[in-house]
């Protein structure tokens, strides 16, 4: 038998690189796009998020609603049920990561393919994911965002690779200038500057390290996410048992090397070709390209043909449904619903929270956006669903005035879109000043920083004179500041900047939020979000 | 020295003594202060500092010139929190005119630099009239002795110091704490470090700062003033017309005719009575020389 490997699959897996080299940098030039770049409108940024079907399905179970832009979506299923899973092998920028470092650990010997009949059963995992996830969904616990592969590679990006490459950047330049090389130091510095990466989180550590591990989880085996865990690779599976494009070997040319099973990227199993999984093939065509015989091609055929699948447990299935109808309340006890949380100052434009939590797939897109890093991954301030949700930090940074990027980039409408007018007028929450701590009032010295700040016109922190005593036994006369909580929009500059600097004097809560029914003070200062007019004599 | 070069410099210098007062009467001494007013800011900026003897007085054949305008907030010009963009174009062309080998236009913001950058058209501006604006750096951030009457070292962006020509540009505001932010007040935004905590004793602070920078030249941007809801307004009910600039080498004059367009007399403001103090310049305007034109 002559050896020679095949051109025409060899050219097309180049080819299917190339396809993954140029989504990946899309997804990084959009990411690295999502910021204010001297514009207040940014355009589609997001866009990956609408050709997602999971994020599309679950989110419309969840929260009851189709959200418009999630039609993009249908190209997706329409792609994969007519010819299989190609999104995943070609375009899939999470899948390219895990691809190429499964690459790199199989060329640095970490990662050894073996024959694995044992593993096949853990294919299954994924589906009963997707099982969790959509019955979860149900129950309106929304835990697409954890799982789906896009939520997760962009958080893994906004909080962990994009952080790390700014510090890393840092650290350069602070070498350079080191090195006395003190003009690349500045053109570097103003590079990174123009770039306005946030290169602050709580929970950046951490959700470093579950990118980490995921990308580690490669040395196993090769594209572990893609095989065992995704949920949408399992829900593009079920899409994909019925297409035209089969995976078939000329038994006259095979040698029974078993090459092409053994570094099958996702264990579809081309040989022996009765046991080919078509919804876990990706087409990536190493198969056909590795054969050293030439036997394994693609042929298209348009009848539809019984293939081998995988075997679900139907038990298994029900109990994993059963799991996540058990599981849902949990994420219910909480005291999360039963008071509105002080800290928990979402962005501008975030819908009421019940529909706020359903909506949100934790992308972080919004926290690229933010100008000033004020928004956070949450841990427990929203509760156990809204483990990783954005919630505004004033500590870290404060609302920009005249910025609605947040409400601009988010994919699903958890945050809805406002214009940069219409964002100057949303209440997100309130200030308050600790007069124990607040530098006029408790030392009787100059300040009023927080008046300074202060965006909006007239001037929601205003001065009175105010009479303090001071240790001599002496009193002293100073401006402290004051809220008019009719004109405070909560946007947290105030505290941001308040020079106190441990325990600011002045602080933000959520109380007063537009987009709460509840979570009200003043009944007289109930108006809807558009004020209509301009207050009369706002000056006296 | 020979008896008989002796003899011909006694010469010479008689014929000087003699002469040469009247010969520079003839040309007008420079004033110390133009005002002009009118209707463009980029022609009255332009008058105003041929008024005081053209830019050549200040910059010479190859200097390194920065400009310090106020571009602290996230506003559009129209809103007068910040410089006058058309102002600071016309600094950066005269200086080009003047021979300046680099310009540069920065200004350490309060809100996010990028936006504060782009709104307040000053980015754009000073760009297409040639001058380098970049971001301020923090490596070049660097703790100095300012051997001030409070501040006895803080930490200064040295870009600020290591050039030829220091030019500021503030615009005139009202501000809750100091009454009004002009010129002196601008320093702030040449510095790093915890600035907020400068307000416990702004005026003297800001008075440190203007003794350590010392500019060459100050030009003050009244073709619009924030009236009330200072520094950063919000609206342009809170905006007045002055159309007015006024260049001026004396920088706490400068900042006492700021405070005449408010109806502020000087000695209300604490911060002009230290500067005087100090002898950074007059509050006493009749002691200067002031060329006033309308365009």
């Amino acid at each position: 038998m002559k050896k020679e490997r095949s051109k025409k699959y060899r050219a097309l897996q180049s080819l299917r690189i190339i396809i993954q080299v140029f989504f990946f940098s899309l997804f990084l030039y959009l990411l690295f796009k999502t910021h204010f770049t001297g514009q207040d409108y940014i355009g589609p940024v997001e866009t990956f998020f609408h050709f997602d079907p999971l994020l599309a399905i679950a989110t419309a179970i969840a929260s009851r609603v189709l959200f418009a832009s999630f039609i993009l979506a249908a190209i997706t299923l329409v792609i994969t049920l007519v010819a299989g899973r190609y999104v995943c092998g070609w375009i899939c920028p999470l899948g390219s990561v895990h691809q190429f470092f499964s690459f790199v650990f199989k060329k640095s010997k970490l990662l050894k393919p073996r024959k694995e009949e044992k593993s096949a059963g853990r294919l299954a995992w994924k589906y009963y994911i997707l099982a969790v996830v959509l019955v979860g969904s149900l129950f309106t616990v929304d835990l697409v965002g954890i799982a789906d592969p896009l939520s997760f590679l962009y958080r893994s990006f906004v909080t962990g690779v994009i952080p790390w490459f700014a510090r890393a950047g840092a650290a350069f330049i602070s070498l350079l200038y080191g090195l006395k090389l003190s003009s690349a130091g500045d053109a570097a510095a103003q590079f990174f500057g123009t770039l306005s990466l946030n290169q602050t989180f709580q929970q950046g550590f951490f959700l470093s390290l579950l990118f980490l591990g995921a990308v580690l989880l490669n040395i196993s085996k090769e594209r572990f996410w893609c095989r065992y865990l995704c949920p949408a690779g399992a829900l593009l599976g079920l899409f994909s048992r019925w297409n035209v494009a089969k995976v078939r070997v000329d038994m006259d040319k095979c040698i029974k090397c078993n090459l092409c099973t053994l570094h099958c990227q996702t264990q579809a199993n081309p040989y022996p070709n009765e046991q080919w999984r078509s919804s876990e093939c990706v087409y990536c065509y190493t198969c056909a390209s590795i054969c050293p015989t030439k036997a394994v091609y693609f042929p298209v055929k348009r009848t539809p043909e019984k293939i081998a699948s995988i075997n679900l447990s139907r038990r298994r299935l029900i109990f994993t449904s059963a799991l996540a109808i058990v599981a849902a309340p949990f994420f219910k006890i909480t005291p999360a619903g039963k008071r509105a949380a002080a800290k928990l100052i979402r962005p501008p434009g975030a819908l009421p929270e019940p529909k706020f939590l359903q909506k949100c797939v934790k992308c972080s897109e919004c926290m690229k956006a933010c100008p000033t890093n004020a928004l956070q991954p949450a841990l427990d301030e929203a509760g156990p669903e809204g483990i990783w949700t954005p919630v505004l930090k004033p500590r870290i940074g404060y609302c920009e005035y005249y910025c609605s990027l947040c409400t601009q980039v988010c994919p699903t409408g958890a945050i809805k879109e406002l214009t940069v007018e219409e964002k100057t007028k949303v209440k997100i929450g309130s200030a308050w000043i600790n007069k124990d701590r607040c530098i006029p009032y408790a030392l009787g010295r100059p300040c009023i920083v927080c008046e300074e700040h202060c965006p909006t016109s007239p001037k929601a922190i205003k001065f009175v004179m105010v009479e303090t005593k001071l240790p001599d036994g002496t009193s002293a006369s100073q401006k402290a500041p004051v809220i008019d909580l009719d004109l405070c929009i909560g946007c947290g500059i105030c505290e941001n900047k308040c020079p106190v600097m441990d325990d600011p004097a002045i602080y933000c809560t959520s109380v007063g939020e537009d987009r709460s029914e509840k979570n009200r003070l003043l009944l007289e200062t109930i108006q809807p979000a558009v004020l209509t007019e301009e207050p009369k004599d706002p000056y006296r | 020295m020979y008896r008989r070069d002796f003899m011909k410099d006694l010469a010479l210098g008689g014929v000087l003594l003699r002469y040469g007062p009247s010969l520079l009467a003839q040309t007008k001494p420079n004033p110390d202060m133009a005002m002009v007013t009118g209707e463009s800011p980029a022609a009255i900026t332009k008058e105003a500092l041929l008024a005081l003897g053209g830019m050549k007085r200040f910059v010479s054949k190859g200097d390194k010139v920065m400009i310090k305008p106020n571009i602290g907030w996230d506003r559009t010009p129209e809103l007068a929190a910040t410089t006058n963009p058309e102002v600071i174009r016309t600094l950066v062309e005269l200086s080009f005119e003047a021979g300046a080998k680099e310009v540069t236009v920065m200004d350490n913001t309060t809100n996010q630099a990028q936006r504060c950058y782009a709104r307040s058209g000053i980015a754009e501006a000073a760009k297409a009239a040639g001058a380098k604006v970049p971001f301020v750096n923090e490596y070049r951030l660097k703790k100095m002795a300012l051997k001030g009457e409070w501040l006895k070292e803080w930490e200064v962006f040295t870009d600020f110091v290591e050039t030829d020509k220091l030019i500021n540009v503030p615009i005139a505001k009202h501000h809750s704490l100091c009454r009004l932010t002009i010129g002196m007040k601008n320093w702030l935004g040449a510095i790093g470090g915890p600035r907020n905590q400068l307000h416990q004793r702004l005026d003297e602070g800001m008075v440190d700062l203007a003794a350590f920078f010392k500019p060459q030249l100050t030009v003050l941007d009244a073709y619009r003033i924030l009236t009330r809801n200072g520094p950063q307004g919000g609206r342009t009910s809170d905006v007045r017309l002055q159309k007015t600039v006024v260049a001026s080498i004396d920088p706490v004059a400068a900042d006492t005719v700021a405070a005449g367009f408010f109806e502020i007399r000087p000695e209300e403001l604490a911060y002009l009575g230290f500067a005087q103090k100090r002898g950074l310049g007059q509050t006493n305007l009749e002691k200067l020389t002031i060329e006033k034109r309308a365009v």
